[in-house]
């Protein structure tokens, strides 16, 4: 099997990850299933393309991409998602299942109607570089180090900061944190933001290496469910690592067996989490 | 069972404590008025597809609320085990030569079996409504993905002409109709002995009380695998009858998108365990199709918006909410008839 299969599926899968932990935490928070999570990508990835069209360059409509999308979630979660938070449990999530189905419907039907045709490609550099021996697109180079800085950045604001902790103490324990001065509707808040912000970015790390297409979105927030799933809903590190694995395994496979059987091979993985362990990969037993 | 509380509307009691003619009035009323469409529009071809596509997805939300209306589970793969049945009865008929009536009795079993295998996982895993939704939502776009794949079979993308049924009558526009509305009128009174029998009164008292049901020896797994399984099969038959009478498929026919989203705006609009609530919704959603005919992509995201409407505005349903009203201005014997 050639290498830079399994490489590009290592450039895919940290991206994918990427993606799921911002569904993943507002699940885990908020108990809302973002069925429209990856539209929100997409409306940040035709912004900026329809900047770059304008004449714009390629960093500040990057950078617009991230803005969009970091709005479109404010702007679910301040509208939308408030008569959601009211309910509570398995209500909560059932209803923000049917509703943010309904709001990905919205967007993607927007967008295909309005902009059929429009697709964001970045050319970050053209031709290849040798690393390690395997020749690899210098624009998965770029994705995977931005994509990997954000990470880290993710990591680092959950871990370090103040507000980082006060995400994970909500996740852990609703009550609890409330009782302990943490505001879980500012921590919301916050999260669908920075959900918001990781898609935007998934989309420009995407189009570096194919176009993030308008009507691309159902199959990005497929996506990021399956690795979500398999990660353990409200896992960010879970996600992380099954976003890589799925990221492999769809490179490998999709180039050895065939595209169609891949796609079926990755739902069921997300089907056979949930049968054999709900948890995910690392998420807590219960 | 909290889930069945908010979304599921008070109308939602069993029939047990309703005369004969409150119970069984409301599907007479619609079965005559729904069988005088083709005296008005018998020879109009376009007139009929849309009603009988619209009788099509009354069967539908009738099934999905024997599964999700009665008892929470929320699969979110109607068109999917429709479509096994869709595709199966026209292969094994087609194909293998096995008779329309067999391949059409083996397709709905089929799909009956895969709803009741994932009524029982989900039982045995005791898996929230939130991972039954996820591990059928799965099963949805692997066989769309699977109808896509196999070709030999299925014929892909391009969709399967169908043989089987071709010379007979059921290919004609009234005949057709008057099938899918039998099957209809078959569907809604099933519903409503399911309502009348120990299934209804199990799943009020868990509405009321899950605890004291549960302490009174109220078997919910139980009923949630025999609900999972009468309603996959009322998807099955309704998938298989549909490809006969029409005479093609297509993955489309039975994807995700179509099938399933317009079945939750039907219920959402026509109300959650309701009787008549999928025929009112169907209705609805199909004077909506046709007004938004010209509309292109933006009809997708008008169907989106309705939904998100319907789930955040009228949690029980628009018909309910009208049938409130109207309980208000006319005497309650005349509207008790039609809840």
């Amino acid at each position: 099997m050639n290498p830079a299969v399994i490489f590009d599926g290592v450039v895919d899968g940290l991206q994918l990850g990427l993606l799921a932990v911002g569904l993943t935490l507002l699940y885990g928070l908020g108990g809302i299933l973002n069925l429209a999570h990856g539209q929100i990508a997409v409306l940040g990835g035709i912004t900026a393309a329809l900047l770059l069209d304008a004449g714009w360059g390629a960093l500040p409509a990057a950078a617009m991409a991230v803005v969009a999308a970091t709005a479109a979630g404010l702007v679910l979660d301040q509208t939308i998602m408030r008569p959601v938070y009211r309910e509570r449990g398995e209500d909560r999530i059932l209803l923000s299942l049917l509703v943010t189905l309904g709001v990905g419907f919205v967007i993607d039907g927007l967008l295909v109607w309005r902009y059929p045709s429009e697709a964001l490609t970045l050319r970050v550099g053209s031709g290849s570089v040798e690393v390690l021996g395997i020749t690899m697109r210098v624009g998965s180079l770029y994705a995977s180090a931005i994509t990997i800085v954000a990470i880290g950045l993710v990591i680092g604001f959950l871990r370090a900061t103040r507000a980082g902790r006060a995400v994970r103490s909500v996740i852990e324990d609703e009550v609890g944190a409330e009782l302990v001065g943490v505001n879980p509707s500012a921590v919301r808040t916050l999260i669908f933001g920075l959900s918001g912000a990781l898609a935007g970015l998934f989309a420009v790390t995407q189009s570096m290496t194919s176009p993030v297409t308008s009507s691309s979105g159902v199959s990005y927030t497929i996506l990021a469910l399956i690795v979500t799933v398999v990660g353990g809903l409200g896992s960010a590190t879970g996600a992380l690592l099954a976003g890589l694995i799925l990221g492999i395994v769809n490179a490998i496979s999709a180039a050895e067996i065939g595209s169609y059987i891949t796609s079926i091979i990755l739902l069921a993985a997300a089907a056979l989490t949930i049968l054999v362990r709900p948890s995910g990969l690392l998420g807590r037993t219960e | 069972m909290s889930v069945t509380d908010t979304l599921l509307p008070d109308t939602a009691e069993p029939g047990h404590a309703r005369s004969p003619v409150a119970t069984w009035a409301p599907i007479a009323i619609v079965a005559v008025l729904l069988a005088l469409v083709p005296v008005f529009v018998g020879d109009s071809r376009t007139w009929m597809g849309l009603a009988t596509g619209m009788l099509l997805f009354a069967c539908y939300a009738t099934a999905f609320n024997v599964i999700f209306g009665s008892t929470g589970q929320l699969f979110l793969c109607v068109g999917a085990l429709a479509g096994v049945s869709g595709y199966a009865t026209p292969i094994l008929a087609d194909e293998f030569g096995v008779p329309g009536v067999v391949a059409l009795v083996v397709g709905t079993a089929l799909s009956a079996l895969l709803g009741g295998l994932f009524s029982w996982v989900s039982v045995r895993r005791s898996l929230g409504v939130i991972f039954t939704g996820i591990v059928t939502l799965t099963f949805s776009l692997g066989f769309h993905n699977l109808l896509l794949g196999q070709r030999e079979l299925t014929g892909g993308e391009t969709g399967l002409r169908i043989q089987v049924g071709g010379d007979t009558v059921l290919r004609e526009l009234v005949p057709a109709y008057l099938v899918f509305l039998g099957l209809l009128v078959g569907y809604l009174v099933l519903y409503r002995l399911l309502q009348r029998s120990s299934f209804g009164w199990a799943f009020s008292a868990l509405r009321d009380d899950p605890v004291a049901a549960e302490l009174a020896g109220v078997d919910v797994a139980r009923y949630r695998i025999w609900a999972g399984t009468i309603g996959s099969a009322m998807l099955g038959l309704a998938g298989g009858l549909w490809a006969i009478t029409e005479g093609f498929v297509s993955p489309t026919t039975f994807a995700f998108g179509e099938v399933d989203v317009e079945t939750l705006v039907i219920l959402a609009f026509g109300g959650i365990g309701t009787l008549l609530g999928p025929v009112i919704g169907s209705v609805a959603l199909t004077v909506l199709d046709e007004l938004l005919r010209d509309a292109g992509q933006l009809r997708v995201a008008i169907f989106g918006a309705i939904l998100v409407a319907l789930f955040l505005g009228f949690r029980s349903g628009v018909g309910p909410a009208v049938g409130r009203l109207a309980r208000r201005v006319l005497p309650t014997s005349l509207t008790d008839r039609f809840r």
